[in-house]
């Protein structure tokens, strides 16, 4: 997993968001066992407290659970990561219209620039022979 | 701690010292070589390579004298006023053992010195007639000396070389220290430390040579003086050596807390690494 | 109970004050930033922390006990310069720290050695600079101390190695432990820090967590210290 982390946002809400997309994405599959704090610490380079808090986070969502000894899992539960890949899409959608309006674009140009860029995206994987 | 600061610190010194003795140890039967035989023999070569190897022997033997006084003082300032200060001053030990450890170290390799330069000195004369020749002569005229004092001054030859070599350890753990605290002092300056450190030495020196000129001048004519005249009327001549000889230690162990003491005050109170 | 407590601490050279009352304190756990320019009296402060100065006025205290032997025994320290005895090879140093510190883990600093590939036989004096300052690191982070005091541990070192050392730094965290690490390069360290500590001519200038920081200001660690020391 890469972890990137921006300047103008808190180092553990950027780590909530990166392990919430690790887990949709799957690189960390449901009911597998998390790397421990320190592991996850140094592979990501930041403060093992940091790490703890995010996680602890986490862990109030229901995203992850820990088992007193054996560590912490990530959640078995579909629906629930399918609802924290909804709220990651939300965001994006967010900064992204944000930024739409910001150009000065009205919410049904938005729609329609849309449909046209997902079009020609399509047309062009069809045309790379899918 | 003072035990493995000592073992480091042996380990530190002994990669210099230890060479340098079996250097000074082959030199030594070179030299004997030499005297044996290479010095009158007719071949000009050979007469040449005598002369060097003499010559060997002596610049060994001066040398070793030399390197460890200056391994002392080197290992003093180095190890602990220098860069691996920082690593040395944050032990877990106290600035005591350290001095302790170092005085102690260096003053045995001030002893071992002197074994070492004997034996060499042994090694390059033996089996040499005419040297030994000497030695006996040396040896009769010395014995003739101990035979005539013990007989007229009841000498204790024990006693007095005992005093003798407390006296030169004591005197050389006090130049030790005299070093020591030259550049503890030197040292505790923000800029030109070795500089000051050498001023330092010399005011010292300075110092204690007017203070020991004052205190005779002024003991000359002083009631303990008198005391002191009172005593040694009255004791033998050998007693009143003893009592020199005591009085001489006495005042280098002063000599040596004194300088004991300014060392540690300013390792604790004004250490200034760089 | 405090790792490290300064109650207004001063320190002068000569008529120039070089610490001026400075008061904070660090608790164990945390990995604590000690930021400012060059010449703000970072050295000093951890010099003082380590007994080889001596406050002019206030206190300095180490796990409640003013430095010295006692408290070296917890400390590990980082020298800004290297200052590892050059003579010894690599395996007589860890004679050396095995000697004289309790806490010392010989077969975790084998390990990292190992693992940079230094030669266990090697003379220190035959090493590159670079790698003395590795394996001085190596041993300071070696010990199980409660209180490491890292001056400058990333100032002349190569970005690869600069992550190395990070990462020694998070792989050997201590919830017992302290870590104070002292640097002018904040946006390296910024994300292995929990607090920062502000300081400029011996003066704290500023005290709080980085996601403090970044959450009341919206901007970096970095950022606000370009904002504050701007020339």
């Amino acid at each position: 997993m890469k972890w990137q982390f921006s300047n103008d946002a808190p180092i553990y809400t950027q780590l909530i968001e990166q392990i919430k997309v690790g887990i949709v994405v799957g690189a960390f599959p449901p009911g597998e066992r998390l790397p421990s704090v320190r592991d996850l610490a140094t592979e990501a380079g930041v403060n093992p407290n940091t790490m703890q808090r995010a996680l602890a986070e986490l862990e109030r969502d229901g995203l992850v659970f820990s088992q007193r000894t054996a560590g912490r899992f990530v959640t078995e539960d579909k629906t629930m990561i399918e609802k924290a890949k909804r709220g990651l899409a939300e965001r994006h959608i967010k900064t992204f219209l944000a930024a739409m309006l910001r150009l000065g674009y009205q919410p049904e140009d938005i729609v329609t620039l849309l449909r046209q860029e997902t079009s020609e995206e399509e047309s062009a994987n069809g045309g790379s022979g899918m | 701690m003072l035990r493995k600061l000592m073992k480091h610190e042996f380990r530190a010194t002994g990669r210099i010292m230890l060479p340098l003795f079996l250097i000074l140890l082959v030199t030594s039967v070179g030299a004997n070589f030499s005297t044996r035989g290479l010095l009158e023999t007719d071949s000009k070569i050979l007469d040449i390579l005598g002369v060097l190897l003499v010559a060997a022997f002596a610049i060994a033997i001066a040398s070793v004298c030399v390197m460890s006084m200056v391994v002392m003082i080197q290992r003093f300032y180095k190890n602990l006023l220098q860069d691996e200060g920082y690593v040395m001053m944050t032990l877990p030990v106290s600035v005591h053992q350290h001095i302790w450890s170092k005085l102690i170290v260096s003053a045995v390799w001030f002893a071992l010195t002197l074994v070492v330069v004997c034996l060499a000195c042994f090694i390059m004369a033996f089996d040499v007639g005419f040297l030994h020749q000497i030695a006996a002569g040396f040896q009769e005229l010395f014995q003739e000396i101990c035979r005539n004092l013990s007989a007229y001054y009841a000498f204790n030859g024990t006693a007095v070389v005992a005093e003798f070599l407390v006296t030169c350890f004591v005197g050389c753990c006090a130049m030790c220290l005299q070093f020591y605290a030259a550049l503890a002092i030197g040292h505790s300056f923000a800029n030109h430390k070795m500089a000051w450190s050498v001023l330092w030495f010399f005011l010292i020196q300075f110092a204690v040579q007017f203070l020991g000129g004052m205190g005779i001048v002024l003991l000359d004519e002083s009631w303990f003086h008198h005391l002191l005249l009172g005593w040694t009327d009255n004791i033998s001549g050998m007693a009143s050596m003893h009592l020199g000889m005591f009085a001489v230690i006495l005042g280098e162990v002063v000599y040596s807390a004194i300088f004991y003491f300014l060392t540690t005050y300013f390792l604790k109170k004004h250490l200034n690494l760089e | 109970m405090a790792v490290l407590e300064c109650k207004a601490l001063t320190k002068n050279y000569g008529h120039t004050a070089a610490l001026d009352g400075v008061d904070f304190a660090i608790e164990p756990g945390r990995i604590v930033g000690l930021l400012g320019p060059n010449g703000s009296g970072k050295t000093t402060l951890i010099k003082l922390a380590n007994g080889l100065l001596t406050p002019t006025g206030g206190e300095i205290l180490v796990c409640g006990m003013a430095p010295g032997k006692e408290t070296h025994a917890l400390v590990s320290y980082l020298p800004e310069r290297t200052s590892i005895p050059t003579w010894m090879t690599t395996t007589q140093l860890l004679d050396f720290y095995q000697d004289f510190y309790a806490d010392f883990r010989r077969d975790a600093a084998e390990e990292m050695l190992a693992h940079l590939n230094i030669p266990a036989r090697q003379h220190i004096k035959q090493m590159s600079k670079g790698t003395r300052e590795k394996v001085q690191l190596i041993v300071t982070m070696s010990r199980a101390a409660k209180l490491y005091l890292l001056d400058e541990p990333i100032g002349g070192v190569d970005p690869a190695t600069r992550d190395y050392i990070l990462s020694t730094i998070i792989g050997n965290y201590d919830p017992e432990a302290a870590v104070v690490i002292s640097t002018h390069l904040i946006s390296d360290v910024e994300k292995v820090l929990d607090d920062v500590i502000f300081i400029n001519q011996g003066r704290v200038m500023l005290q709080s967590s980085v996601d403090q920081i970044r959450e009341e200001k919206g901007m970096s660690v970095d950022e606000l210290f370009r904002e504050v020391f701007k020339c």
